[in-house]
């Protein structure tokens, strides 16, 4: 044998040939739409043209001095922050309950895990019956425990509206926590455990001396997870409430498609995609500097 | 020490009902965790076999009075909902197929050259999968109206692609990480040339692996609704989020029956594919996780 085969040396043709397929796709499919993006943020284009003419900042100004969007931006932190809170907190709780040993606890988490596999225009569905001024089971119960005397009109109140949303989205997103952090908790050794009862811990020390370090790291990246996903989320509250009542709903995706496909005026729809995005790269980064200080915490 | 006072017995004693009482809390919050995370579905299963009067009676029936199979029937009798079902089934496994081949490619190379192309290629795949949805469908929407691909379910099967890619080979390039190199290099000292190891040896171990993120992506495109919103526009063409998502708001001219017997069928094929994989992808999820980490 000539030379023996080493796999990290080996061919770059290879190497070229299964990253191309992908590369151009992710190339063609995200990385040509962001510039495109950048572009028309920085044109006026006209309904159906794919180019128009350069106003440099105009768009960008408009959006920096339009009440919609610091609505959308009020109404974004609001939902991302609410949600996530409220997610990050009960999943937590749950994950730990979820982790001590119990009968049927395949059952039980069977039963939490749900909504999370399920598509969202069921959530949306089965939430909106529920939700029903009239006939829903919600208002039912609330009137019937004596809790409120007449109907919550839940979608379409604007003081109600977004705490739905915030509902929805909790119940729909939360178990993605409780996997994230139980499968964590499942790789604590037990003999940290151990050593800490027999030196006479009690429950609270061994949760904040041993439990809590062991799973920060993972709570945090979980957290920036969520609040991307919730701050880039469209479907289930365009699905909820469209936006309403008098745009009580509307975050900043929402608004971005609004703009795009009500109004057709794609430069300002792509100006406030621009606009938002540096909004999250500013909170990205606030998070990563939290994960460090995590991390090194350890 | 404090417990020199209590004998030994009356100290035991004290444990058990402390212990005895922890156990019935934690069952108690189980309990309550279990039914309310639970409700809403369970309440949309039994809903849709209810009769569609029995379903706008104030105040609400918890078991029907009368089992129905009625709104299922008109499901499949007076709308399209099999047209929607099997557009969504051929997007969902359209695009999880491509984003199988061509990202478990990316992410073999990801993982066994470490060369310039491919540390960018990584760096640059954690980006896309930030990228808003909303951000992306105004230019796609472009692209697509100008190759003519506006309105059909290859666009569908490209977007959904695009948006999955970026988690399949940031997860597959983890789990193929975690596969030794040395395998390879015996696969081959014994003949084999370099494909010939990757697909005799390599795939086959990774599986577990393709399986839960082959579900991840078919969960995803099943689901996806901003993507069939804005590239459909006939009826014919319709996915199953789309299709019912023209009903809500229509009450008075669709049944809230019909649309719960919907939910739950779209429902199922999803459940279906979780339990039957579900060992493995949780195998599968556990080793990416932890050794993605």
């Amino acid at each position: 044998m000539a030379s023996e085969p080493s796999v990290r040396r080996g061919d770059i043709l290879l190497a070229y040939a299964t990253l191309s397929p992908a590369a151009a796709l992710l190339i063609l499919l995200a990385a040509v739409p962001s510039v495109f993006v950048v572009m028309i943020a920085f044109q006026h284009i006209e309904i159906g043209e794919l180019s128009g003419r350069f106003v440099g900042f105009q768009n960008f100004l408009w959006v920096l001095n339009s009440r919609e969007f610091y609505a959308g931006l009020w109404n974004s932190f609001v939902w991302v922050f609410g949600s996530v809170a409220l997610e990050m907190l009960i999943g937590t709780a749950l994950a730990l309950l979820l982790n001590r040993a119990f009968a049927l606890r395949g059952v039980a988490r069977a039963f939490v895990l749900a909504p999370y596999l399920i598509p969202t225009v069921v959530a949306v569905l089965t939430w909106r019956f529920m939700f029903h001024d009239l006939v829903g089971i919600v208002n039912f119960l609330l009137i019937d425990s004596g809790l409120t005397d007449s109907p919550v009109l839940w979608l379409s109140d604007r003081r109600y509206a977004m705490l739905a949303v915030i509902i929805v989205g909790v119940w729909k997103f939360l178990p993605f926590v409780v996997i994230a952090i139980l499968g964590i908790l499942q790789s604590i050794p037990n003999e940290q455990y151990e050593a800490a009862q027999i030196d006479g811990a009690s429950g609270w020390q061994q949760f904040w001396r041993i439990t809590l370090p062991y799973i920060l790291p993972v709570f945090v990246l979980t957290a920036l997870l969520r609040t991307i996903w919730s701050f880039n989320k469209f479907d289930i509250i365009f699905l909820l409430t469209g936006g309403g009542p008098l745009n009580s709903t509307t975050t900043i995706p929402l608004l971005i498609y609004q703009k795009a496909f009500d109004d057709f005026d794609m430069s300002r729809a792509a100006a406030i995609a621009v606009v938002a995005f540096l909004v999250m790269g500013v909170l990205m980064t606030f998070y990563l500097l939290a994960m460090k200080r995590s991390e090194q915490n350890q | 020490m404090s417990f020199a006072a209590s004998t030994g017995a009356e100290q035991r004693s004290m444990i058990d009902v402390h212990h005895l009482a922890g156990r019935i809390m934690v069952y108690l919050l189980a309990f309550t965790a279990a039914s309310v995370m639970g409700f809403p579905l369970v309440w949309m299963l039994i809903c849709s076999f209810k009769p569609p009067a029995e379903l706008i009676m104030s105040p609400p029936t918890f078991l029907p009075h009368e089992w129905t199979l009625a709104n299922y029937r008109d499901l499949f009798v007076q709308t399209r909902f099999m047209s929607y079902f099997a557009n969504s089934l051929i997007v969902a496994s359209g695009s999880t197929a491509f984003s199988l081949v061509i990202g478990g490619l990316g992410a073999y190379s990801v993982s066994r050259f470490n060369i310039r192309a491919t540390r960018l290629f990584s760096r640059f795949s954690l980006i896309a999968y930030m990228l808003p949805e909303v951000l992306l469908v105004i230019p796609l929407y472009f692209f697509l109206v100008k190759a003519g691909l506006a309105d059909t379910l290859l666009a569908l099967i490209i977007a959904n692609t695009a948006f999955t890619l970026p988690l399949t080979i940031w997860f597959m390039r983890a789990y193929f990480a975690a596969i030794p190199v040395t395998l390879e290099e015996s696969a081959m000292i014994d003949g084999c040339t370099r494909l010939q190891a990757l697909w005799k040896v390599v795939v086959p171990l990774a599986v577990p692996g393709l399986i839960s993120v082959g579900v991840f992506a078919f969960n995803s495109a099943w689901n996806d609704f901003l993507f069939a919103l804005v590239f459909t526009s006939s009826e014919r063409n319709k996915t199953l989020p789309l299709g019912l998502s023209t009903w809500i708001g229509q009450d008075y001219i669709y049944s809230w029956g019909m649309l719960l017997a919907a939910a739950v069928l779209i429902t199922l094929p999803v459940l279906a594919f979780y339990l039957l994989v579900q060992r493995k992808l949780i195998a599968g999820l556990a080793e990416g996780g932890v050794k993605g980490g």
